[in-house]
């Protein structure tokens, strides 16, 4: 059963967690040596499918088959036969040679480990994904690309007969997503296996997969091939057909300036791109985007923002007063509010409820505590009023957090940041992995939110979100910023273009 | 509103913990009545409302480690801070200087604050040099358990103290030496059990109403949401270690002032994880806590403990029992698997 030149069948697969069912009835079939790429948002079952694929999880029906075999094949077998990268990279101390020989390293004698012949095999391996330069230097310093560059030659190396990737472009931005995906192809091509893999962004299947299979809560699964359906045939199919504006609101008019970023120098963690020399001002009732890879400097610029981290030089001015060494309390005491990923564990609290998630950061002051004692009448009442001004009508103040989906979770977090009329928004991502819906509404929600007069940071690694929203926008890469206008006629490849370098 | 110290488990836990404590009553009664040579006297002795004294002791470590527990913490210093209490309160017994009218008061009082001190330096270790509180917590007790012994009024060891498992096999008379009449024990567990009571229902209501319970709450649920909103984490934890480690302090002062009530030297190990034992046989919540301790207690009480625990092999397997709770209750503790999640971290900030 299986082995190379075989290629991998689902067949009426579903899988459940309890009495709850997490996919149904997908079957899918991906010729050898060819990518088939699993859409849908958070919470879809995707990772799900992935893991019962790779007999990591107990399938309620259906049968998975690899290569011609008519037996289904058992979660023992499909553990041996399959190699499953999942979502989540820990970012480990091991150097790229050691972890590419994690699963068989050189042994001289079958105890001692073989330095040379071993260091010749990683060599080998990661020349397949071209980071044969990186040998020496350990996971946690890599850039995400290159964390994912090294997990697919590790799979690889197994030997698998099918290679199973959880969204592996969910931290990547989008040139990096194509060269990752590329790359993913010609290994898959290289060794005749099928690659499956799972993603949120539907741009992602072109245009190396050649298959899409369609998630959507409520649904049945749908497959399409990519020859047959445009990326935007596959979002209309996604979503069933929403309207999605170009810009929400229109153009807005800027006011008095709040933010000031003056040459701001950051030193990056391991091989990620130093900041040298950011400058920008957010004012208010305007959205500014920065589009950029997490690893270009995006995130360093974020944390820069949130106080996570103090720049090396430079000064960030709120209301005209330094706030480069304050606290995100001080911060969010001046005014300015912050919203991150959906995905983000630092935003809320899943065991509490939703009423107090909605004052978390708040209890210091009226009206929400008094003399050190928390108000539960001015807690409820807040928390009735958020959930009916988000559309939030089937949750009650009492419902516990974690019980929400991922979408109503990321309404109820930045209805708590807008509820106060904050001075300036920085979002993040604030719609990332979402249902297309819910995309919509968190962004039409926040740049609604500037036309109270408040200024919006939008920093994120997708160009069309920051196309949707931009009244200014700049792109970050190798640590600068690069201004392009927002004009009728600016395209996503334009962008990318410019994040990649290849503009230049 | 979240419920004040809300139990942490579902159905299946609370009856595991249930049947956990029927097997507990019925076991020893049965290996007393079956296996061992009974002690007619011990059976027919009067109520000496030691169960009253023994439960507040046992309630006091229980919310050692129970207090902590909700900021994210996991005291298993509860055994270095009771030890602290008893070197504190047998320093002041040897001291010529304290009246002994005054002793038993001042004692109490140094060893909560000894015991406060060394659950503070704990939350101090992790916060500064990244050291778990459950490895600080362990070394801290093997460093303190000679010196607790050193301090001790007699020289027989009073077997609360050591470290290994160890049987109840001679009368306890280490601290009789202090000459206290018995009358005091149920004016002393009455008025330590209604203190401790009242302290737990104090946590509970803070915890549930207050801006410092809604942060230790948030603390131990998700640090990293509580330090982005704003909360000064470190602060919150070293709080509630103090805390606990004051209530650890006081039994451990406590044990040389209530001698006649050798009902907590039964405890068939190290007196201090007792409150480990209660508190996830109480599936960490306060109502459960209280419970526990007053069910062990009695059951402490009972005639033929006594006779169970003088066995060394029963003791042992009574204390491997003790301690099962904290296998189902404490996989619920690891990240993704409930609150709080902040046990298994040593820093509240991340990057995306």
């Amino acid at each position: 059963m299986g082995g190379k030149d075989a290629g991998l069948e689902i067949r009426g697969l579903s899988v459940a967690d309890g009495d709850r069912w997490l996919v149904r009835d997908v079957s899918i079939s991906v010729p050898p040596g060819a990518l088939h790429m699993v859409l849908g948002e958070r919470g879809a079952g995707k990772s799900a499918l992935l893991e019962a694929a790779a007999g990591l999880r107990r399938e309620a029906k259906g049968s998975i088959h690899f290569g011609a075999a008519e037996d289904g094949a058992a979660a023992k077998q499909r553990r041996a036969l399959a190699a499953f990268n999942p979502r989540e990279i820990p970012a480990v101390s091991l150097t790229v040679t050691e972890r590419l020989l994690l699963h068989r390293p050189p042994r001289v004698a079958g105890v001692a480990l073989h330095r040379e012949r071993g260091r010749a095999a990683a060599r080998a391996i990661a020349s397949r994904v071209g980071v044969e330069s990186l040998l020496d230097v350990t996971i946690e310093a890599l850039r995400p690309l290159e964390r994912r560059l090294v997990e697919l030659a590790a799979g690889v190396a197994r030997g698998p007969a099918a290679l199973l990737l959880d969204e592996p472009t969910a931290d990547l931005g989008p040139h990096e997503a194509r060269q990752f995906l590329a790359t993913a192809r010609s290994l898959a091509e290289a060794e005749k296996i099928p690659i499956l893999f799972t993603t949120t962004w539907p741009r992602d299947a072109y245009p190396d997969a050649i298959g899409v299979t369609i998630l959507w809560r409520g649904a049945d699964p749908a497959t399409v091939t990519t020859k047959e359906c445009t990326e935007a045939a596959l979002v209309q199919r996604w979503t069933g057909g929403i309207g999605i504006r170009r810009t929400p609101t229109g153009p807005h008019t800027p006011g008095d300036t709040l933010l000031r970023v003056e040459g701001i120098v950051m030193e990056g963690r391991g091989r990620e791109t130093s900041l040298a020399g950011i400058e920008f001002e957010v004012k208010s009732g305007e959205v500014l985007a920065v589009v950029g890879a997490p690893a270009d400097g995006l995130n360093l610029l974020h944390d820069a923002l949130l106080g996570n981290r103090v720049p090396g030089r430079g000064s960030i001015l709120f209301l005209g007063k330094e706030i480069v060494r304050s606290p995100r309390r001080l911060r969010v005491e001046a005014g300015m509010t912050f919203v991150n990923p959906p995905i983000a564990r630092d935003q809320s609290v899943p065991e509490f409820t939703v009423e107090e998630n909605l004052i978390l950061g708040q209890t210091h002051v009226p009206p929400f505590a008094r003399k050190g004692s928390l108000r539960y009448e001015s807690i409820r009442g807040n928390a009735v009023r958020a959930l009916q001004d988000f559309d939030l009508p089937d949750v009650t103040p009492r419902t516990r957090f974690r019980e929400l989906s991922l979408g109503a979770r990321q309404r109820v977090l930045v209805a708590r940041e807008v509820i106060h009329n904050p001075r300036l928004l920085v979002a993040r991502s604030p719609a990332q992995g979402l249902s297309l819906t819910e995309q919509e509404y968190v962004r039409r929600t926040l740049v609604l939110q500037c036309e109270r007069g408040s200024g919006l940071l939008w920093l994120t690694e997708e160009p069309e979100e920051a196309m949707r929203v931009a009244d200014r926008l700049a792109v970050l890469t190798a640590g600068r910023l690069v201004w392009i206008p927002v004009t009728e006629t600016l395209t996503r490849e334009a962008i990318i273009a410019e994040m990649s370098g290849a503009a230049a | 509103m979240m419920a004040a110290g809300r139990c942490r488990a579902g159905r299946a836990e609370i009856l595991a913990n249930l049947l956990l404590v029927l097997v507990l009553f019925a076991g020893t009664h049965a290996l007393a009545i079956g296996g061992l040579e009974l002690n007619p006297s011990a059976w027919s002795a009067p109520w000496t409302g030691d169960v009253v004294l023994v439960s507040a002791g046992l309630l006091f470590l229980g919310l050692a480690v129970l207090m902590p527990l909700h900021a994210g913490l996991l005291n298993l210093a509860v055994h270095a801070q009771f030890l602290a209490g008893f070197a504190v309160g047998a320093l002041l017994v040897r001291s010529a200087a304290v009246d002994p009218a005054a002793q038993a008061g001042l004692g109490l009082l140094c060893g909560a604050l000894a015991g406060a001190i060394t659950g503070m330096v704990v939350a101090w270790l992790k916060q500064r040099c990244a050291i778990h509180e459950v490895l600080s917590g362990l070394l801290l007790s093997v460093a303190f358990a000679p010196l607790a012994l050193a301090l001790a009024v007699t020289r027989v060891t009073p077997p609360a103290l050591t470290i290994e498992l160890s049987a109840l096999t001679a009368p306890l008379s280490w601290a009789e030496a202090l000459r206290l009449p018995p009358s005091l024990v149920l004016a002393w567990g009455i008025l330590l059990l209604s203190l401790a009571i009242a302290l737990a229902l104090l946590f509970a209501h803070f915890l549930r109403a207050s801006v410092w319970g809604f942060e230790v709450r948030a603390s131990g649920s998700n640090p990293l949401a509580a330090v982005a909103t704003g909360m000064d984490v470190d602060r919150v934890q070293l709080t509630v270690m103090a805390l606990g480690g004051a209530c650890a302090g006081l039994t451990g002062a406590l044990q040389l002032w209530t001698s006649p009530a050798v009902a907590l030297e039964r405890w068939p190990f190290p007196l201090g994880f007792a409150g480990v034992a209660v508190a996830f046989l109480g599936l960490g919540s306060v109502r459960g806590t209280i419970l526990a301790a007053l069910l062990l207690g009695a059951w402490l009480n009972t005639p033929y403990a006594s006779d169970v625990l003088s066995r060394p092999g029963y003791g042992a397997a009574i204390a491997a029992l003790l301690l099962l709770p904290v296998l189902w209750t404490l996989p619920r503790l690891f990240p993704e698997h409930g609150a709080p999640r902040a046990i298994w971290r040593t820093r509240h900030r991340e990057s995306l």
